[in-house]
């Protein structure tokens, strides 16, 4: 792909990203975005399908918050978590090319800036309206003030994480534009950790097991979102920014492919740890049949099996397409992570249904 | 540079502090214990309602009703939670039947619950209902809407995140370092 080629019609996965492709002045680069639109397209569908499987039937008596806050949240949810994960895999992009080689790396560092700063403005947003659709599905049947969004916040734990994330992000926003004008001198450290600690009070909005196993599930569940996070957005930014360019994917690809190794046993143990004990901790529900006995277990053995794929996809990154990189052959690098990103994006869908799903 | 890193500072130990008193977040909460419980067949109506769950409720966004046969609602008063029971006074019974208990609460971890069990009124008492029949159609479209408001707040966030971006990007073009 040359630097000239004309901007791709932009999808719209993040609200914020109007102005996405369109390439600047100074030398910027175009980017693909087909694995964005794959990895939240599958995003979407995961959580809309899970969800229509999980909403039970209207219960006598009780007003329901209504279809579009049924469905609307998870899509709000599917698009925060797209968003931070690519505020976190931009970020990550600089240390994955290195500083060696700016006259290389610069063009496509101009651009990931830009995306990243867009994409934590994103974020931001999803935040704040996940935050409005959580208050409106425990205050059904009532038009949803900004008074009661307020209270929402100030009671309920998963308000305030939001809100917190939204925090974090709005930051990240800020340093996102401070790189916009001084470049690679805002250290990229500083935003990935910022972006990183944004995504810590999500797990805080689910649940994490009680009891005995609290202190170790919440940890081993912040774990699993941090991994998962640097991972998916790792992927993610090479294959929109790097995969279509042989001279940078020699660059990347190893780094990327070392810290991929490490993140799919941490998501894999973490991921196992927390289904497992939420299940055995529910009243009622006896393992292993517990697995196949209700939503919740098969929705973990779901992710299991997406998990082993995604093992899957890496052992051939790893052991195929990296030395063929690695020997400056050609590598369709591009449609396997695109593919990638996509069972990812399935991951993430069934993972936010999960964290919400009634166990028994 | 320096002020902006004591600024993020400031605000991750500040992140820091609200999560550690955000307390510990739990599971769902699962319906452990109920009186009347499922499928009991009564000679007298209930005085009250009450359902035990198996971690603390949150105050503040719980309902639980009673609909009788041929849809009036027998509930009295408003829903109260003492840590994990959730309970409702029963106005006296009418007619004898099938009566539906709703009920839809926000568990420990912020996520609402709801489900239903059914007890049998085998006496006819003398009560009234509180609201006599089923509800209309229009009225159960209200109960299912409620989120057009949460719509327009959406809306206006968009509006303002979209702004902000196109603006914030046309400044840093226009003035690189």
């Amino acid at each position: 792909m040359t630097d000239e080629a004309p901007p791709l019609p932009v999808p719209a996965p993040v609200p914020a990203s109007s102005d996405g492709a369109r390439v600047a002045g100074g030398g910027e680069v175009a980017a693909r975005f087909e694995p964005v639109v794959a990895y939240a397209g599958a995003g979407l569908v995961a959580a809309v399908v899970a969800t229509g499987l999980m909403v039970g039937g209207r219960v006598p008596g009780i007003a329901a918050p209504g279809p579009l806050v049924e469905y609307g949240l998870p899509v709000a949810r599917v698009l925060l978590d797209a968003s931070a994960v690519a505020t976190i895999g931009l970020s990550l992009l600089a240390r994955l090319l290195g500083y060696d080689a700016p006259d290389r790396t610069e063009p496509v560092m101009r651009t990931a800036r830009r995306l990243a700063f867009v994409s934590a403005v994103a974020w931001v947003a999803c935040a704040l309206i996940a935050t409005t659709l959580q208050a409106a599905e425990v205050n059904p049947g009532v038009p949803l003030t900004p008074g009661a969004v307020a209270a929402y916040v100030g009671a309920v734990a998963g308000g305030k994480g939001l809100m917190l994330s939204a925090g974090c992000a709005l930051v990240c926003a800020f340093f996102g534009w401070l790189a916009l004008r001084h470049g690679e001198k805002v250290p990229a450290e500083l935003r990935i950790g910022i972006a990183l600690f944004g995504l810590l009070p999500l797990p805080v909005t689910g649940h994490a097991s009680d009891g005995v196993y609290h202190d170790y599930s919440m940890i081993s569940m912040e774990l699993h979102v941090a991994g998962a996070a640097v991972w998916t957005g790792g992927l993610l930014a090479v294959a929109v920014l790097v995969a279509a360019r042989p001279a940078l994917l020699e660059l990347a690809l190893p780094r990327f492919s070392r810290l991929a190794s490490a993140a799919i046993f941490v998501v894999a143990a973490t991921g196992l740890f927390n289904g497992l004990v939420e299940l055995a901790l529910t009243p009622g529900v006896t393992l292993p049949g517990g697995l196949l006995t209700t939503g919740y277990g098969v929705l973990v053995l779901v992710k299991v099996a997406l998990v082993a794929l995604l093992g899957g996809l890496g052992a051939h990154f790893r052991f195929r397409l990296l030395p063929a990189v690695a020997r400056g052959g050609r590598a369709a690098v591009f449609g396997w992570a695109s593919g990638e990103v996509a069972v990812m994006g399935l991951a993430y869908g069934v993972g936010f249904v999960l964290s919400r799903a009634p166990v028994v | 540079m320096r002020r902006a890193l004591t600024a993020v500072a400031a605000v991750l130990a500040v992140v820091l502090v609200v999560l550690g008193a955000a307390g510990p977040a739990s599971a769902h909460n699962v319906l452990v214990g109920s009186s009347p419980h499922d499928g009991a067949k009564l000679r007298h109506g209930p005085r009250a309602v009450v359902l035990t769950f198996n971690q603390p409720v949150q105050h503040g966004y719980d309902t639980i009703t009673v609909t009788g046969p041929g849809g009036g609602r027998w509930e009295a008063g408003a829903t109260t939670v003492d840590d994990r029971t959730v309970r409702v006074r029963v106005r006296p019974l009418g007619p004898a039947g099938a009566y539906t208990v709703g009920y839809r609460i926000l568990s420990a971890d912020g996520h609402p619950v709801s489900g239903e069990l059914k007890f049998s009124l085998r006496t006819a008492g003398t009560g009234t209902p509180s609201s006599p029949g089923p509800t209309t159609a229009a009225q159960a479209a209200n109960a299912d809407g409620g989120g057009g408001l949460a719509w327009l707040w959406i809306a206006i966030v968009v509006v303002i995140a979209v702004g902000a971006v196109i603006a914030l990007l046309r400044r840093a073009r226009d003035t690189p370092s």
